[in-house]
């Protein structure tokens, strides 16, 4: 079964490079079919919207069962850590986006730390001045926020907001299934079984990183390009490589060292 | 109903329930607050058996022990489903045609035995398989989105409770669940990932010792979580940590 998405595309688009939004969409929706892999359409989605947008980083957040947001998935490993520290800090964009339900943005972080007395140092220490936060929302509910950041202060550009916002929606339809539309009480467990799954893919580093002796984000990088070349999907995969079973036996043998 | 305090407010039912009962929190008293603040019948946790079958561990009432035995002895139902890596099942009325086709054993004994609606949430960190919270319901049900947010957090708790009595942590006075503390990050998974590798154990043993390890320590979970990522600590030689 194939889900039937209409996405509708923000007149601004037109001002953008039409065929790579096109392409973008069209890859999207092409991932939501039936038994596509969640964690990795939400890592397609950020890496595109940093190409399509011209913006430096995104990142992806949901809320769990106890309404605390998690950092689902992130353009780069700098960005997660961000997002990590204003979610112990109590303190940042994409948490005020997640309360209020409204996008949230600052042109120059420089020059936020009134409102954001721990973020906005934090942000600009790793390079970024500019925010987008959008929240993601499914009817009443918001059920996590998605954020933009540009190394750059620059004008907020309502183009970057539709758009963004655009990307923030069909995150959401990727993660709530058709049926979930109907029965909203179903929202809750969809988004404890796509955190479970993060944390597994989170696992399966660890696994992959010690068996071959790198580092995370690289065994992340093999794990994703072995799942894409051997049509595995990324969560089954990593369940694979966590049990050590067969599937993953060539993926943690350290005699195949050159896998992509 | 602010999201951040639902924790809170779950952690504080059961342990004032612990503190009239003048017992320690356990199980037990977990399983007994969600059955009254969930507004359920009976309430069981089913720990994930190895090879032989699965334990039942704590129940509230008789009719939810009859139900758990009644899946082990038919083979068939949500909480086996759930054990079997099914992810959340939720059952309003199991004298529904599509649940009495489903477990076409389970489904008209359990509706004789007199429950009807039936909700097994998996007791999961990724790939550690704790096992299963059932609730089950005397009349057909369909429990409200904020009820099932709860029941999740009891879930969750339940399953920090055995991870904890497994890593020898007491549960005392002044006991924390770990889960509240924080956020988890992803160091905490991947380290877990990374000392299943090095003790060539599971990811549920692996995560164990790293709990105990930060309790014994006295240090966060996720800061040395964070030292086994970046390999100052490795626990194949814990002396040199």
């Amino acid at each position: 079964m194939r889900h039937l998405v209409i996405i509708a595309v923000p007149p601004e688009v037109e001002l953008m490079n039409d065929e790579r939004l096109a392409h973008t969409f069209v890859e999207l929706a092409d991932t939501l079919v039936d038994e596509f892999d969640l964690v990795e359409f939400l890592h397609v989605l950020v890496d595109r919207c940093v190409e399509l947008l011209d913006v430096s980083a995104a990142g992806l957040m949901l809320a769990d069962s106890r309404g605390r947001l998690q950092v689902m998935a992130s353009s780069s490993e700098n960005i997660r850590l961000l997002e990590l520290f204003q979610l112990q800090n109590d303190d940042g964009p994409c948490l005020d986006c997640y309360r209020t339900g409204k996008p949230v943005a600052h042109p120059d972080l420089a020059h936020a730390r009134d409102r954001w007395p721990q973020f906005a140092p934090a942000a600009t220490h790793a390079g970024f001045r500019t925010v987008h936060a959008l929240p993601m929302r499914l009817r009443a509910q918001i059920i996590g926020a998605f954020n933009l950041f540009h190394t750059n202060p620059r004008q907020l550009d309502r183009s970057v907001t539709r758009i963004g916002q655009a990307m923030a929606d069909v995150a959401t339809i990727g993660l709530i299934q058709e049926r979930s539309l109907r029965h909203h009480e179903i929202v809750v467990d969809q988004l404890q079984t796509a955190l479970n799954s993060r944390i597994l893919v989170e696992q399966a580093k660890g696994v992959l990183a010690e068996r071959r002796g790198i580092n995370p984000n690289d065994a992340f990088i093999l794990l994703r390009g072995y799942a894409r070349n051997h049509h595995h999907r990324l969560t089954e995969l990593a369940a694979a490589v966590v049990d050590g079973s067969t599937t993953a036996t060539e993926l943690l043998s350290t005699t195949t060292p050159h896998l992509e | 109903m602010t999201e951040a305090s639902r924790i809170e407010r779950v952690w504080g039912a059961i342990t004032a329930r612990a503190d009239a009962l003048g017992v320690p929190v356990s199980l037990r008293v977990l399983c007994e607050t969600a059955a009254d603040r969930l507004s359920i019948s009976g309430v069981a946790v089913v720990i994930q058996g190895g090879f032989v079958a699965s334990e039942l561990i704590c129940v509230t009432d008789a009719l939810s022990r009859r139900l758990e035995e009644l899946q082990l002895t038919l083979g068939e139902g949500p909480t086996l489903d759930v054990l079997g890596g099914s992810s959340a099942i939720l059952v309003e009325d199991l004298d529904a045609p599509g649940y009495q086709k489903r477990w076409p054993l389970f489904a008209p004994q359990a509706v004789d035995t007199g429950v009807r609606a039936v909700h097994v949430l998996p007791l999961h960190i990724g790939g550690i398989r704790g096992g299963a919270l059932a609730l089950y319901t005397d009349h057909p049900a369909r429990l409200p989105s904020e009820t099932l947010a709860e029941a999740w957090v009891f879930a969750e708790l339940a399953l920090e409770l055995l991870l904890d009595e497994q890593a020898g942590i007491g549960i005392q006075n002044g006991y924390v669940p770990a889960c509240w503390q924080f956020e988890t990050p992803a160091e905490v998974h991947q380290a877990t990932g990374m000392i299943s590798v090095q003790l060539g154990i599971s990811v549920g043993e692996a995560f164990t010792r790293l709990r105990a390890r930060a309790f014994a320590d006295d240090r966060p979970l996720s800061e040395l979580a964070l030292d086994v990522v970046a390999r100052h600590i490795r626990f194949d030689h814990e002396d040199t940590g």
